[in-house]
């Protein structure tokens, strides 16, 4: 597992109070929401306020690639990843 | 005046488990510990538990008991200050300028807890979440009371926390974090009366409301008297 997926993980425990799940349950290509972990809608919120704090990055809450950035672990690296280097 | 039955009742404050301690704590209105027990809400998954607060949790541990597992129930979810702490910590964030957290805003709402009880016991009867700065109690049961004209049993919950202490000045505060349960019936339990007459007293009641109630529940008393500054006093008898 790399570092930022880590975070990511942690990040989405702590702001979620997702209290019986360790980081090592959450698997990096699975969906977050709905079938996956089992997320929300107000967790997708909460995720994008975590974001913002985190990291600096804002999102459009309808934008349709906000949909695809939240789809998993992975996708959200990569978000961060690539708001990284253009920034 | 009017009268309905009591199917059952519960309350839940951690610290107080038992008919006796309550009994003892009216007595003696003794500091409860901190340490106490905690509500666990086994029943309810876990995605859906972490959205419950302390006072949530206490109203959920109170209620339970008292209803079939399959029951479609109407509820009526009085509190005065609902989830003041999550109001407080919102103002909070306002006042810092900070971003709101979505869970705590859709969480502040004073139906909230009523909500997600019903959504945990996937219930679709109404609910309906009430407030007053007086004679809460009274007002809870009055409207429970009046929708078992449509329903034969009716679940009320009064629940209170502690207030911050930035709000202790202004208004008062139970001394812990309580959730009374209890089920108006048509036709099943014992027998109580709602009245309300006019009263010239304007005095403010020296007790908790809650104290008047379990008094009464426990057969600590036979009549809880709610007086309030409208120079009207509501009350609840066997």
């Amino acid at each position: 597992m790399t570092n930022l997926k880590l975070e990511l993980k942690n990040m989405i425990i702590d702001t979620l109070e997702l209290e019986d799940i360790s980081a090592d349950e959450i698997i990096d290509s699975e969906p977050l929401f709905v079938d996956g972990l089992g997320l929300d809608s107000i967790d997708a919120l909460e995720i994008g306020l975590a974001l913002q704090k985190k990291y600096g990055i804002k999102l459009k809450a309808d934008a349709k690639e906000t949909h695809a950035h939240f789809a998993s672990i992975n996708a959200l690296a990569a978000l961060v990843e690539s708001y990284k280097e253009t920034n | 005046m009017l009268s309905f039955k009591l199917r059952g009742w519960n309350t839940y404050t951690p610290g107080l488990e038992s008919a006796e301690s309550w009994k003892d704590w009216l007595l003696s209105q003794y500091e409860l510990s901190t340490d106490a027990v905690k509500p666990e809400l086994k029943n309810i998954p876990a995605m859906l538990r972490r959205r419950f607060t302390a006072i949530g949790k206490c109203s959920v541990e109170a209620a339970t008991p008292l209803l079939n597992e399959n029951e479609k129930i109407p509820l009526v979810f009085a509190s005065r200050h609902g989830d003041v702490d999550l109001t407080l910590s919102l103002l909070k964030s306002i006042a810092n300028n900070e971003p709101l957290s979505p869970t705590s805003f859709s969480l502040a709402v004073h139906n909230a807890i009523s909500g997600l009880f019903s959504i945990a016991r996937k219930d679709r009867c109404e609910t309906t979440a009430i407030s007053a700065t007086e004679n809460l109690i009274p007002f809870a049961v009055l409207e429970a009371a009046t929708q078992l004209q449509e329903s034969k049993h009716v679940l009320c919950i009064i629940c209170e926390s502690v207030l911050p202490d930035l709000y202790k000045p202004f208004a008062s505060s139970p001394p812990f974090t309580y959730a009374i349960a209890m089920v108006l019936s048509r036709e099943e339990g014992d027998t109580f009366y709602l009245n309300n007459t006019h009263s010239k007293k304007t005095t403010l009641n020296t007790k908790n409301e809650f104290e008047e109630l379990i008094s009464l529940l426990l057969y600590q008393s036979d009549c809880a008297h709610f007086p309030s500054t409208k120079n009207i006093e509501w009350s609840i008898q066997r």
